[in-house]
């Protein structure tokens, strides 16, 4: 059989344009997709399936927060950055109040310890949740989002029954916590505090978080496709983790047991047994893992702390006029996405001189040419959602 | 809890670290602070990484010491307009944390990137430049992070108007009642 000559001439155009020029592609993800979980956006060069110098482009979400605080009082700047990580915004506000309250000199009684502690530890359990719904889509498995969200929202609706939000507590006050109006007897103000049954039905949900724990596993840990995407996926080893300031989760599934709740007093952490799960590979897979077991830990925190909580009041002396003293400190904490700290510059007035603002995912996706250097686009999703960021704390 | 105890680990922390890297002790709460000269910051840091083992990156910042700012209260006592460098490297066994600093020039502040020490530096030093002005030499993107390509002034100066706030005042002011000077009930 004989071809046409234009035919002929065609196909061999074709052979030399393949051959000759292979000019690299630039693909745009985001800042609208699915996947970003916000507003991030992705600038790939890509050579047939291959990323190359992905360049991440964020500030599309940022509020200069570090500028608006120079404004604001102490009291006020909660309201900012309960904004920051609005996943586990509750968690937010503890790096800073122990900050302030470190530099007057204040110490708040043990039950609002407490029950910042029982708070922050829901807080991170809600996070990881959310994070244990969405990553597992962004694969394809759409199942294990309804497990998570069902239990996500009554961890909230605790959350919100002590705080009166759901999102942005604003809980925290200089020297201690102050119950929302409509939590415990409302009759009397100076008798306000945990909401009646808080604490048993603390204990319901904790043991249905852990049953959802098991659930979670069960659906996602066998699930070959799960495993093919995620193993040898998106690996970070944990001294390029460091290098990058990666922390929390993402620091310990890279192996390096690392946890600010241990080395830190911040809150009363070193009263109650748990364990840092931590993994192996440093790869997707160990980032859902260390983030499902983080749950069990958290919830295992929970069941003590509330077994142990003590009474007495939940607010130490503090002036009406919240004016702290000059002074620098760095205070942090180890948000449910990693190191979240506070560099206050005090001079002694209403307002931080200057407020710094070291949030967890700003240094976790800062390593993101590194790693996605050379992957499968594919890949690029499932990598991203294993880092498991939000924009808020990206951007601040 | 445990702050007399925790201040006092922390200042041999930063005595530590002061003598290892040649610098000063400075005074913040809890937090060791090490002040060293411009010329010697990346070479101070690269001795924190490797001899002092703070091997994690926390993060890297400034703050613009001014009078007569556009925002916020002015300093209680004069200043000389400088910016203070500053970066949080910790290390991951004992979670020991040193802040170093290092005072810059108002004007034309520049100073070593750290890119080569630690690259998590990058996208901070970035912020940086767009934010203070502050120029990292060697830093191999130079660009904006968060702010339009093109945008005019450094807003995390003292000098940088809060412009929300010149365009409307703060709403909160019209509700703010005098506090009382004495104390009442809760």
């Amino acid at each position: 059989m004989t071809m046409a000559p234009d035919m002929v001439r065609h196909l061999s155009g074709a052979a030399v344009s393949v051959e000759l020029e292979t000019p690299d592609m630039t693909l745009n993800i985001g800042p609208q997709h699915p996947s970003t979980h916000g507003v991030l956006r992705l600038v790939a060069k890509v050579d047939g399936e291959r990323a190359f110098d992905v360049q991440p482009v964020i500030g599309y979400m940022h509020r200069g927060y570090e500028k608006l605080a120079e404004v604001r009082n102490y009291p006020q700047i909660t309201a900012l950055i309960n904004r920051i990580d609005w996943v586990s915004g509750y968690a937010n506000e503890i790096p800073f109040m122990v900050a302030a309250e470190r530099l007057m000199g204040v110490e708040p009684p043990d039950r609002a310890q407490f029950i910042r502690l029982i708070l922050t530890e829901m807080a991170r359990i809600s996070s990881h949740l959310i994070f244990q719904a969405s990553y597992p889509l962004e694969l394809g498995a759409a199942t294990p989002l309804f497990f998570a969200l069902r239990d996500r929202e009554r961890v909230l609706d605790l959350i919100e029954s002590v705080t009166g939000g759901r999102f942005h507590p604003n809980f925290n006050r200089i020297g201690g916590v102050k119950p929302a109006v409509g939590a415990g007897p409302v009759t009397r103000k100076t008798i306000q505090d945990l909401p009646a049954g808080f604490l048993s039905e603390t204990r319901d949900a904790m043991d249905r978080v852990l049953s959802t724990a098991d659930e979670l596993e069960d659906l996602v840990a066998g699930n070959e496709i799960v495993l093919a995407r995620t193993k040898d996926i998106g690996v970070i080893p944990p001294e390029v983790a460091l290098s990058y300031g990666v922390s929390g989760p993402i620091l310990r599934a890279s192996g390096v047991p690392f946890d600010l709740r241990r080395v830190s007093d911040y809150l009363p952490y070193h009263l109650f047994d748990f364990e840092i799960p931590t993994g192996e590979n440093g790869d997707c897979w160990d980032r859902w893992w260390v983030r499902l077991e983080e749950i069990r830990q958290s919830a295992s925190i929970i069941r003590q702390a509330v077994d142990a909580i003590p009474s007495g009041p939940l607010q130490a002396k503090v002036p009406r006029i919240i004016k702290v003293p000059a002074g620098e400190i760095y205070v942090r904490a180890e948000n449910p996405k990693g190191e979240m700290g506070y560099y206050v510059v005090s001079d002694g007035g209403l307002g931080p001189y200057r407020l710094k603002i070291r949030s967890a995912s700003f240094s976790n996706i800062s390593i993101l040419p590194w790693v996605l250097e050379g992957t499968l686009v594919p890949d690029i999703i499932a990598i991203l959602g294993s880092l498991d960021f939000v924009l808020g704390d990206v951007d601040r | 809890m445990a702050d007399a105890e925790g201040s006092g680990e922390d200042n041999s922390l930063a005595n530590r670290a002061a003598e290892a890297v040649g610098g000063l002790v400075l005074e913040a709460l809890e937090t060791a602070k090490v002040g060293v000269a411009a010329d010697r910051w990346a070479e101070a840091l690269r001795i924190a990484r490797d001899d002092l083992g703070l091997s994690f990156f926390s993060w890297l910042s400034a703050v613009h010491w001014a009078n007569d700012p556009q925002v916020g209260d002015p300093l209680s006592a004069e200043v000389t307009e400088r910016f203070e460098l500053l970066c949080a490297v910790s290390d991951v066994t004992a979670g020991e944390l040193v802040v170093f600093s290092t005072d810059l020039e108002a004007t034309d502040p520049t100073v070593d990137s750290l890119i080569d020490v630690y690259p998590g530096a990058d996208w901070h030093e970035r912020e940086c430049r767009e934010m203070f002005g502050i120029n990292f030499a060697g830093h191999p993107r130079p660009e904006n992070l968060y702010l339009p390509n093109g945008f005019v002034g450094y807003p995390l100066l003292k000098s940088f108007p809060l412009l929300s706030r010149e365009v409307k005042p703060w709403p909160g002011e019209v509700d703010v009642e005098d506090m009382p000077e004495v104390a009442g009930g809760g």
